[in-house]
């Protein structure tokens, strides 16, 4: 039997600050050539995680590997294979990206500037000007390529895509599959969960640095819970109530209103014998959407190793 | 030098060109408008005799004997107490300048996150402001000896440049001081607060402490006696002293690395 090498995995981290403790008992097992989203609202860990995975800070407790390595013992070695967008975003300031790039590319052998050209064109950043006076998108900008410039094994993404307009962030995202596609792993940690299903295989949700669920994006999906809302042409039905899945239902004439968890079929089953005008289930936002787990604080969901 | 070790000193003497420069050009301006008041106090020889009528602790605790004397001029004006207060200055903000502020802004993460360790990105930033102190003691030379030869200045080449390069050292010294700071703590505050408080503390020793017959002995403890305690401006400067601040300043940023190495890098 051949043991896989494992891009990343972590068990038992703990990170605390005194008596605070910002990570509590991390247990994760990201697999080769897959992406890895790692949700949690603003605060819950996720940033002390990787900066943990990087090095950068040195864990309370537990055990990290990268490609079977300790980052603390072989850090140089294991971030030759690494690339790392942070997400507190802080750069050189008098210098232009592309002295900042150049410079970055002078410190790894595996750098890959003959592609600066063409992201730069891509995510449309102006190279020459300094950075002291690029927007912050445009600042992440020169992080996202400074990382996407490596020939790297495996992607640590910190909510890489915070400060991008939504084009940008599509081009981000190609960029992700691009690399998934050609054997990269990626890890991808934001607060946004449509970002993460577009493109992950498997997810963590973090919470006040516990991980309280993990599993693939489907599984996970299923947990979220999602608002709601259907327009009827006469007075909405009482009926509607029972439809297993649903929760919080409150008719105001016309109108139905209610919180699914789960499949939506029974729901819209239902409603395709009515005479419905209009319907919207609208993606929560990350704390609405894990709500029933945060509030209940299961046991972890062990992650399928 | 690997080519990743030189881009590790090169972030640093980029990152430290304004303020270096700065420091290069002011040094010079002061040594060139100092030397250019020379021609009047030479002829002079009233400002000697009120000189004479002073305390002579007063007299040595400002550098003033012997002021009409091309060395007591020098020394009096420039390196009994500014040029090497200057270069302990600029040592300390130079260094915290290019480690713990950067550590403290956030800026220091990009690097750290490259395939280098951390006590090599810690290094590189030591030896490019070593390098710095080195162009501002270059530079403050020059401008000593070209105004010396402007204004008819005569002091043996020798020990203008002992004297320089004691000062040189002095500022390496207290930049030594500022990294093993930053190293341990990465607080920018406390870097300056201790690297000022030990520069201005080095001064008081030697100015003051030989008032008083108690305290007296303790101006050996001073760095500012190990560089200027042999008169170096008029006599011939033991080796040891180039050696009793060079050596601990290497030693400390090695320390400094080190105490990085071991702890967590502050976030931004």
């Amino acid at each position: 039997m051949t043991t896989v090498i494992e891009p990343l995995s972590v068990q038992g981290l703990v990170k605390s600050y005194g008596d605070v403790h910002a990570v509590r008992g991390i247990d994760l097992a990201v697999r080769q050539g897959e992406v890895f989203g790692f949700v949690g609202p603003n605060g819950a860990g996720k940033s002390t995680t990787i900066r943990c995975i990087l090095d950068l800070l040195r864990p309370s407790a537990g055990e990290i590997r990268i490609f079977g390595r300790n980052p603390s013992v072989d850090s140089a070695e294991i971030r030759e294979r690494v690339a790392y967008v942070p997400g507190e975003l802080r750069l050189p300031e008098r210098i232009t990206p592309r002295q900042f790039l150049e410079s970055i590319g002078r410190l790894r052998s595996r750098f890959d500037s003959s592609r600066l050209a063409e992201l730069a064109d891509i995510f449309k950043l102006d190279l020459d000007r300094r950075i002291r006076n690029l927007s912050s998108g445009n600042r992440r900008k020169v992080s996202v390529l400074s990382a996407f410039l490596t020939d790297a094994d495996l992607f640590i993404l910190d909510e890489p895509t915070g400060g991008l307009d939504p084009l940008m962030q599509h081009e981000f995202l190609q960029l992700v599959r691009e690399r998934r596609a050609s054997g990269s792993t990626v890890f991808l940690s934001s607060h946004i969960l449509s970002e993460i299903q577009s493109v992950a295989d498997r997810m963590a949700v973090l919470r006040a640095g516990k991980i309280v669920a993990a599993g693939t994006v489907a599984e996970i999906r299923g947990l979220a819970r999602q608002r709601v809302e259907v327009w009827f042409e006469a007075d909405a039905p009482p009926a509607l109530a029972r439809i297993p899945g649903l929760a919080e239902p409150e008719v105001d004439g016309r109108r139905f209103t209610a919180i699914l968890t789960g499949s939506a079929r029974p729901l819209l089953e239902i409603l395709g014998t009515m005479s419905v005008s209009s319907i919207v289930i609208a993606e929560p936002d990350l704390e609405e959407a894990f709500l029933g787990l945060y509030q209940e604080e299961p046991a972890p969901a062990e992650l399928d190793r | 030098m690997s080519s990743r070790a030189r881009e590790l000193v090169a972030v640093a003497l980029r990152g430290a060109r304004r303020a270096g420069l700065v420091w290069s050009i002011s040094l010079a301006s002061l040594i060139i408008l100092t030397v250019a008041f020379w021609p009047s106090f030479r002829d002079q020889p009233e400002l000697a005799d009120i000189v004479e009528g002073m305390p002579q602790q007063l007299v040595d605790a400002f550098g003033l004997a012997e002021f009409n004397t091309p060395e007591g001029f020098l020394r009096g004006n420039l390196y009994a107490v500014l040029v090497p207060l200057l270069m302990a200055v600029a040592g300390v903000l130079l260094m915290n300048g290019q480690t713990a502020s950067e550590e403290d802004a956030g800026r220091m993460e990009a690097y750290l996150a490259q395939p280098v360790t951390r006590g090599g990105v810690f290094v590189g930033r030591a030896v490019g402001i070593g390098v710095w102190l080195v162009v501002i003691g270059l530079v403050m030379l020059a401008a000593q000896l070209i105004s010396n030869e402007l204004f008819e200045l005569e002091v043996g080449l020798n020990r203008m440049m002992a004297t320089v390069a004691l000062c040189t050292l002095l500022g390496a010294f207290h930049a030594g001081l500022a990294a093993l700071v930053a190293g341990r703590t990465g607080r920018p505050g406390l870097v300056l607060g201790v690297g000022l408080a030990v520069a201005i503390a080095g001064y008081v020793a030697i100015a003051l402490f030989p008032i008083s017959d108690v305290l007296e002995p303790w101006r050996h403890a001073s760095p500012w006696d190990w560089a200027l305690g042999g008169d170096p401006l008029a006599e011939p400067t033991e080796w040891w002293r180039y050696a009793v601040l060079g050596i601990p300043a290497i030693t400390m940023v090695g320390i400094g690395a080190w105490a990085f190495n071991r702890r967590d890098v502050t976030a931004a």
